[in-house]
């Protein structure tokens, strides 16, 4: 459904992603693992345009896209496929939790208010929020408000919800409320790419895990694959600091 | 000791002036306020040649004193407007242009650079991550700026955009060296018939006074309502 060839991005004078090749079906779960500086946000963001790569093809159904000479009006309706869940969740610190959700319905897609409305307290209501449609990001928690981030992605109806690190601003304790709510959105089929430390996530619910180092991609395969039999060097040694070598539960 | 019956009589002479001092603010409120923030884009987005231009301008502004910039004006924009008016056939004479328009000018120069600085520094403090998220749901910059970016950067502008206001207030006095029959001017000439110049700047004090007043509390009245988004507390 969605495919990336050759993606090349530098700032200044580092080059931040080498040549990335990627290829997402329908439904997919994608988990994007890698030490920091490998170019994973810088992926994602690429593939939203909130960067833009020097180089590179994307092919998404049966629009043809050039990274580098990519006109507006294409960008725009990348934006309508793709969207995306901040690390910092960014909410609009203007408006409700429902006018946050609501906002690119109303003005993006010119959706009349009241269906709106209903899309957003239904996206709300699926990420256990209903009791807190007017609240405004001032008055939620972190977990609460990386929630409601994601209550705006899928009010968009996506065809891919573009994850960047979305529990790596959390406390720890609130990191398993925003985990349990992805989960929930996979098992519903949406198609995910996911730049995440949480290995949980990544061995239960992906189906295909990515590892990224140096700006290019070393190793992909699912979750079975990587974490049980890792082929590249790197991989193992990355493997090895963030999961324990041997668990053993009763 | 101060002759009460002029102090009362002189106040409102001098309040007579208010209008035109109230006017000229007005005026140039307007034009200033979108044209600085189309400078404060400019900068922020480092426009090629509207950046340099724009800081040239807004040193040269800031470098000149207002009475200095009035002199200038005045003595050089009736040239300027005497060649214009012979190329379109303009039959008014140099002499009988009201002097408001130049102080429209003047004034409009002086605030266009102060508030460009006032909005670009309240678009600083609005986080980059709000138009990314904008964008990513697929408002376009413009919808951005209107429903999100400009309402936050305003909460930060509103106090500076009211000290520019009662700046330019007072600034209006200084309109007497355009010969502008403003508070200054009217309640002075008023004081020179029996020397009462103490009754005379007391009355002129308190009109300016009144005035900042005034402008102080609409701005706060409009600061309050703005903020709700900010200190919402439940």
């Amino acid at each position: 459904m969605l495919e990336i060839k050759n993606i090349h991005k530098a700032f200044g004078k580092s080059e931040v992603l080498k040549g990335v090749d990627l290829k997402i079906n329908k439904g997919d779960v994608v988990v994007i693992l890698g030490p920091s500086g490998s170019g994973k946000t810088t992926l994602l963001r690429c593939i939203n345009f909130l960067e833009k790569a020097d180089e590179g093809h994307a092919r998404f159904g049966e629009i043809d896209i050039n990274f580098k000479t990519a006109s507006r009006k294409q960008i725009h309706e990348i934006r309508q496929k793709v969207a995306f869940v901040f690390q910092n969740h960014n909410l609009f610190n203007n408006k409700t939790a429902l006018e946050n959700v609501t906002l690119g319905l109303i003005i993006g897609r010119k959706i009349p208010k009241e269906k709106a409305n209903e899309i957003g307290k239904k996206a709300l209501d699926k990420v256990g929020l209903s009791d807190k449609y007017d609240y405004y990001p001032g008055q939620l928690s972190g977990g609460q408000l990386q929630r409601v981030g994601i209550a705006r992605a899928v009010a968009l109806n996506p065809e891919i919800i573009l994850f960047d690190e979305p529990t790596s601003a959390l406390d720890p304790e609130l990191i398993g409320e925003v985990l349990t709510v992805m989960k929930k959105i996979a098992n519903e089929g949406t198609t995910m790419l996911v730049v995440t430390h949480e290995m949980s996530f990544a061995q239960d619910v992906a189906n295909k895990v990515i590892f990224m180092d140096g700006g290019v991609i070393l190793e992909e395969g699912t979750p079975n694959e990587i974490f049980r039999s890792p082929k590249h060097e790197r991989t193992k040694q990355f493997l090895k600091r963030v999961i324990p070598e041997f668990s053993y539960s009763i | 000791m101060l002759d009460y019956k002029f102090l009362v009589d002189t106040f409102f002479v001098a309040l007579s002036g208010a209008p035109i001092a109230i006017l000229i603010t007005i005026v140039s409120l307007l034009i200033a306020i979108p044209l600085g923030f189309l400078l404060a884009l400019a900068r922020l987005n480092k426009v090629p040649f509207l950046n340099r231009l724009t800081q040239v301008y807004i040193s040269f502004i800031r470098g000149t004193p207002m009475i200095v910039l009035i002199f200038i004006i005045y003595n050089s924009a009736p040239l300027i407007l005497v060649s214009i008016f012979a190329k379109l056939n303009i039959k008014t004479n140099i002499y009988d242009v009201n002097p408001i328009w130049y102080a429209f000018i003047v004034f409009s120069l002086n605030t266009i650079a102060i508030l460009s600085e006032v909005f670009r520094s309240a678009l600083i403090t609005v986080n980059k991550g709000q138009l990314e998220a904008a964008q990513s749901v697929g408002l376009t910059n413009t919808q951005a700026y209107i429903t999100i970016i400009i309402p936050q950067a305003l909460v930060v502008a509103l106090p500076n955009i009211c000290t520019a206001t009662t700046n330019l207030i007072k600034a209006t006095s200084l309109g007497y060296a355009m010969s502008l029959q403003e508070i200054n001017l009217r309640a002075k000439v008023a004081a020179n018939v029996g020397y009462n110049y103490i009754e005379a700047y007391i009355d002129i004090f308190l009109v300016y006074l009144i005035l900042c007043m005034a402008v102080e509390y609409g701005f706060k009245y409009y600061e309050k309502r703005l903020r709700t988004y900010k200190f919402a507390n439940t």
